[in-house]
């Protein structure tokens, strides 16, 4: 397969190209994710579509760069639209996306039929923006990509302190005399870059979720901001790289939507397995406390118990500590795991004392709850 | 003692409502002030338009005599615990750096003077055992600790803190307010939003009452009387005196 | 003019209508992206029903999208209560995945059915008098009419059943709980009618126009309106409006339909939000204007009044020094002062300005006002 995967030009060109959308959108991601702008991504990769229909009417040109630049025009348009509305109407932030997100591709729409219906030469495959054709990507597209995306990288590594700030506490920027609105307005434009570098690949609808999947199963395997942004690209890398393999090696499986079913894969397992926050270890770790919990219950009953005799080794019957457990069927159990650790023993009657260690235990135990 | 702060005839805004009306504030060096008021009275919007995180409509700023764009490297502030996403992935040690983004200016990154200098700012709110910790782990009073630690590794000569003592434990409350004696004891001048009545006398120097104009202000002992708080409450606060004995 | 061009309109009316009903509570709940996430999510239910009737009109689709949509609300649900991700990147991501699958459901099966992805996205208003609904050897009309319709009467029953719940539920979600009308079923429901909403309509003008029919007349009439019942009414009349002049547009340009409609809708929010009455830009402009002038009259008496009887107020309250401290530009201040002056709410004494009784009234009530 690797064979396969060097020799062939197309394979080889969109895999490529994949991976650096994923790399790129990866780092990306993490500002968008941490700043609450998923749903803006979403508005701007529609609203990109008007974009490169003008693009394309007013140059007549299919370059990629030129649709890049008509499709972040529009993008960037749309961010200041919705910005504009909720700042000088009561309509708000929601609608204000869902208006110009729609309205955008509606106008974007209108645009492509009508390319499609005049007599403009060369203008197959203008559609192909709307869900991605990564296999229409050639070598040119993929440099053209290198480049923005790499740009977009070294602004980000710029400023990368100030970026951050401006994601966890803006106001405290401002009171530094951080140029903040600046830097909003500079974030949101790498958005829109990075939506842009994406669409020929993944296409317009399917974009948003390239902005939003990585970050999110990369916020749940650290604690750390660089470390997030840096798994963040590697996922989106590596599901850019799979998801074009998967679908240049199965039939009829399109590129776009494989990426996106791939990260939103690792979402998923990321969420549910992660340490420290994959809420599957936090099942069982709440599992194995509780058993702790009751077994240390047992432990302190057959103290008590002891309590009334001269000795805290003096034994019981297990249906004597029923009494206290009626419903417990697992009693037997906490009692056998206590002696497989040595605190309990079960002497030739088939009662139940506490060792010289479990006796130890037991006033720790004692100590440790008594604040 | 020199005036520190000097606010003249501030109104500000939002849309087409006032929410501070000609104000005047001053505030010498050395000294600890408190800002009291009922909710929704501006407390809040005061000290974010003094920082210029908002656009006044009217009046003057002067924080040393300037204006406070050019002396933001000598302004110190501590934002309300809840405006941030405590959830965010970093450290507390981290959080503390960003105290010192201004002076770096831009491109440059934190290095090893600026970890020690942060060490020392969470040492003084004896929270360097937790530089590591991420913040979500850490408890309400423990937050205000890493944002307090913030303002002070800007080592500034005047400081703004909004509400630090709304829902901590009565240690950190306690350990805040010994900190803020400290500075005050040092000449810095401190400004603090301030809810809960009962300890602005034990706590503050100064007290400077407002509900959207200025009430009234200058030393507890002179402004914070039943008749002026009936002014700034509308009536409906009662201030339980401490039996003197 | 052909029968299919009015066919096509009574289609497009209906449409319009449908989906501003649900709308309206989507813009007033907050909740207008999730008419994006629904109508991008829907797509599987579509597919499996019509691998199962192979027809883009019955009902079983209707169905099949409106548990997509559920399954999508309930998704956003699960992930923003595990706490683990945000509930904006919860929806983003649910509904690309789902419409992900979707996309890849159609590619596996392309060569056994004839579903073009295009036509669920875009839709394509002109085939829609081509779908006709015979009963008994009788043609009754395009099919679309009928599902449309049907969800179209649906929403509208739902809504004037429950229209005090749904208010309630919208504006006090706590209060309505406690009243025991159980905001979550309310939710649900009107999820639900959102989702077949959109499979109905998808067939007609694609599942991204959708949105623009649920959102924009609401979010317009939104601008004209504090009025809940009012605001249904306007968003009616303004998704009519849109549907038949976005017709005519692409009639003109020959150009996308749906496309056409979802332009109108932009074009009538950004007339409403320029000269809405008491909302629109130009308004808020003059108004602003307006009080500009009473705001500074307003600051000019309360600043004299703080000043009054003060040992500073020889110097605060000379004319030269409002430019100093209320930091006006002189000939802003001198306009206030002239017309304060001609309002007879401050008289001047010599260099100084004093306040007249009704002036002195004005900046009491100012004050109290606030």
């Amino acid at each position: 397969m690797i064979e396969q995967l060097l020799g062939d030009y197309t394979l080889r060109t969109v895999t490529l190209g994949a991976a650096i959308l994923g790399a790129v959108s990866g780092v990306l991601s993490t500002f968008v994710v941490l700043r609450q702008q998923s749903l803006l991504g979403d508005a701007v990769s529609h609203a990109a579509l008007p974009g490169i229909g003008l693009a394309f009417l007013i140059t007549g040109s299919k370059a990629s760069l030129i649709l890049m630049i008509g499709a972040g025009i529009a993008g960037w348009l749309g961010t200041a639209l919705v910005l504009l509305i909720t700042h000088s109407s009561r309509v708000k932030y929601d609608s204000a996306l869902g208006l110009v997100l729609s309205v955008f591709f509606g106008i974007g729409l209108v645009l492509l039929t009508f390319i499609q219906k005049s007599s403009l030469p060369n203008q197959a495959g203008l559609d192909s923006f709307l869900f991605g054709q990564a296999a229409s990507l050639v070598m040119e597209d993929v440099l053209t990509m290198t480049v923005v995306g790499g740009l977009a990288l070294v602004v980000i590594l710029l400023f990368w302190k100030e970026f951050k700030l401006l994601a966890f506490d803006p106001d405290f920027a401002r009171s530094l005399v951080l140029p903040v609105r600046w830097l909003d307005v500079g974030c949101t434009t790498l958005l829109v870059v990075v939506i842009v570098i994406g669409l020929q690949t993944v296409g317009v609808v399917l974009m948003s979720a390239m902005i939003i999947a990585p970050a999110a199963a990369a916020r749940q395997w650290t604690d750390h901001f660089g470390m997030m942004t840096l798994i963040s690209m590697i996922i989106g890398m590596l599901c850019g790289t799979g998801g074009s393999i998967l679908s240049a090696t199965t039939s009829n499986l399109p590129t776009g939507p494989i990426i996106v079913v791939c990260t939103s894969g690792v979402v998923v397992m990321s969420i549910l397995a992660a340490p420290h926050r994959g809420i599957l270890w936090n099942k069982i770790r709440q599992i194995l406390q509780n058993r702790r919990l009751r077994a240390e219950a047992v432990l302190l009953d057959l103290f008590d118990l002891a309590k009334q005799h001269e000795t805290p080794e003096y034994p019981h019957m297990e249906e004597v500590l029923r009494v206290i457990y009626p419903q417990s069927g697992s009693l037997l159990r906490q009692l056998q795991g206590l002696q497989s650790k040595g605190l309990v023993m079960r002497n030739e009657h088939g009662a139940w004392a506490l060792t010289p260690d479990g006796v130890i235990r037991c006033h720790q135990l004692i100590k440790e709850r008594t604040p | 003692m020199s005036t520190v702060i000097e606010v003249r005839d501030l109104t500000v805004a939002y849309r087409e409502n006032p929410v501070l009306w000609d104000i005047d504030l001053d505030v010498g060096s050395g000294t600890l002030m408190a800002i009291v008021g009922p909710n929704g009275a501006g407390k809040t919007t005061l000290i974010k338009t003094i920082l210029g995180l908002i656009k006044p409509a009217a009046g003057q700023i002067r924080i040393l005599g300037q204006p406070y764009h050019k002396v933001a490297t000598s302004v110190g502030y501590v934002p309300q615990r809840g405006s941030v996403d405590w959830d965010f992935p970093t450290s507390v040690l981290d959080v503390v750096l960003m105290g010192l983004y201004g002076r770096l200016g831009w491109i440059r990154r934190p290095g090893s003077m600026q970890r020690k200098e942060a060490l020392a700012a969470l040492e003084k709110v004896d929270m360097v055992d937790y530089s590591h910790q991420q913040i979500s782990q850490l408890s309400g009073g423990q937050q205000q600790r890493v944002f307090l630690a913030r303002a002070l590794v800007q080592k500034a000569q005047v400081y703004f803190m909004d509400e630090p003592l709304q829902g901590v434990d009565a240690t950190t409350e306690h350990a805040i307010i010994d900190l803020l004696q400290v500075l005050r004891s040092s000449g810095k001048t401190v400004v603090v939003v301030h809810h809960d009545l009962q300890t602005v006398s034990s706590y503050f120097d100064e007290v400077f009452l407002l509900n959207i104009r200025r009430i009234s202000s200058g030393p507890v002992s002179e402004v914070f009387t039943d008749q002026n708080l009936k002014l700034t409450y509308g009536g409906r606060v009662a201030i339980i005196k401490e039996p003197t004995s | 003019m052909s029968a299919f061009h009015w066919e096509i309109q009574l289609v497009s009316m209906v449409v319009a209508t449908a989906c501003a009903l649900p709308g309206t509570f989507l813009v007033l709940r907050k909740m207008a992206m999730m008419s994006d996430a629904i109508s991008h999510a829907i797509l599987p239910g579509i597919v499996i029903g019509f691998f199962l009737t192979e027809n883009l009109s019955s009902p079983l689709l209707i169905l099949g999208g409106a548990v997509a949509g559920l399954l999508t609300v309930a998704l956003v649900e699960w992930i923003r209560k595990t706490d683990r991700v945000r509930e904006d990147a919860a929806i983003g991501l649910v509904f690309s995945t789902l419409f992900a699958l979707g996309v890849l459901m159609i590619a596996q099966f392309a060569n056994d059915v004839h579903l073009d992805i295009d036509a669920v996205l875009l839709g394509e208003l002109a085939f829609v008098p081509f779908d006709r609904l015979m009963l008994f050897g009788r043609d009754l009309g395009p099919q679309a009419l009928y599902a449309t319709g049907i969800v179209g009467l649906l929403c509208a029953g739902f809504i004037l059943l429950f229209y005090k719940e749904l208010k309630l539920a919208t504006f006090d979600s706590a209060l309505c709980a406690t009243l025991g009308f159980l905001p979550g079923v309310l939710h649900y429901s009107l999820m639900g009618l959102v989702s077949m909403t959109a499979v109905a309509a998808f067939d007609a003008v694609g599942s991204i126009l959708v949105i623009a029919l649920m959102v924009g007349p609401p979010a317009s009439a939104y601008l004209m309106t504090h009025q809940l019942s009012k605001m249904i009414l306007y968003s009616i009349i303004l998704a009519i409006l849109a549907a038949i002049s976005g017709y005519w547009a692409a009639y003109l340009l020959d150009a996308s339909i749906a496309g056409c409609m979802a332009t109108m809708v932009g074009v009538e929010f950004a007339v409403l939000f320029c000269v809405a009455p008491h909302q629109g830009l130009l308004v808020a402009w003059k108004r602003r204007r307006h009080q500009r002038w009473a705001f500074a009259i307003k600051m000019l008496v309360i600043h004299l009044l703080q000043h009054e009887d003060t040992p500073e107020s020889e110097q605060e309250c000379r004319v030269d020094h409002l430019q100093d401290h209320l930091a006006w530009e002189q000939p802003f201040a001198e306009g206030v002062v002239a017309r304060a002056l001609s309002r007879k709410l401050i008289r001047s004494v010599g260099e100084y300005l004093e306040l007249t009784p009704s002036g002195r009234n004005l900046a009491h009530q100012a004050m109290v006002h606030v």
